[in-house]
């Protein structure tokens, strides 16, 4: 289980240029799904992952199944050596990804989002239709599954702007 | 969340997506509840409903210790008989 609100309050409070996706966006747009982590889409520029790193300081994050034995410096050298990281925290597992399967990096994330008020701030969460392609393109059962429900929400929605 | 609105959910066109999702087996009624909650709202059941199931592995994981990998409904002795 993750903590969402100080997840999300950490990096919105941070200036850190984000958008949520994965389970924690299907649920914002009116889904029951139920997820276990907080998956997120960040910018790869150093000044980013240098917010990133303060914002998750605190939270004492490490690379989930990575040996506890070997050592694992979280900083923005560390942000920059990859594209996508599964962390676990301890506020719950977080995945930050640089790019998306079906939607790409930062900026088609940034451009396929809608922005949301959550705990006060203005927070990017991937759009309906990105989620659809994301979904498609990880193309698992797990997230064929989530298709009919996404597809039925943005049917949903189109009729309501008509 | 008016009339019309409330009657696509319920009984959604033939043919649409609305319509296949029931089909697939998605209960279009918890999106009715959903869709009038705020995204912090949503969030928050998000966050209580992951607390639950987390109690309930934990549960699950103490019993399982407790009798040593569980036991069978039919390993107890009882009978489940319909009244």
């Amino acid at each position: 289980m993750v903590e969402l609100r100080p997840a999300i309050e950490a990096l919105a409070k941070h200036e850190v240029e984000f958008v949520i996706i994965g389970g924690v966006a299907i649920n914002l747009h009116s889904s029951a799904y139920v997820t276990e982590d907080f998956d997120f889409c960040f910018l790869r520029e150093r000044e980013n992952l240098k917010r990133i790193v303060k914002a998750f300081a605190p939270f004492n994050p490490r690379l989930r199944h990575f040996p506890k034995h070997l050592p694992f410096i979280w900083d923005d050298q560390a942000l920059q050596n990859g594209t996508n990281f599964t962390l676990e925290t301890d506020i719950g597992d977080i995945d930050l990804l640089g790019e998306v399967k079906g939607v790409g990096n930062f900026a088609n994330a940034e451009k396929e989002s809608t922005i949301m008020n959550l705990f006060g701030y203005e927070v990017k969460v991937l759009s309906i239709e990105g989620l659809i392609k994301a979904k498609r393109a990880a193309g698992r059962t797990k997230d064929l599954l989530v298709l009919p429900e996404l597809e039925a929400l943005q049917d949903y929605l189109s009729r309501q702007e008509k | 969340m008016n009339e019309k609105q409330l009657e696509l959910l319920l009984n959604p066109p033939p043919g649409s997506k609305l319509a296949a999702a029931k089909e697939f087996g998605i209960d279009l009624t918890l999106l009715i509840r959903k869709l009038e909650l705020t995204p912090e709202q949503r969030l928050e059941e998000l966050q209580q409903a992951m607390r639950s199931f987390d109690e309930l592995r934990q549960e699950g994981e103490k019993w399982r210790k407790q009798t040593d990998g569980g036991v069978k409904a039919g390993d107890r002795g009882t009978s489940q008989t319909r009244s």
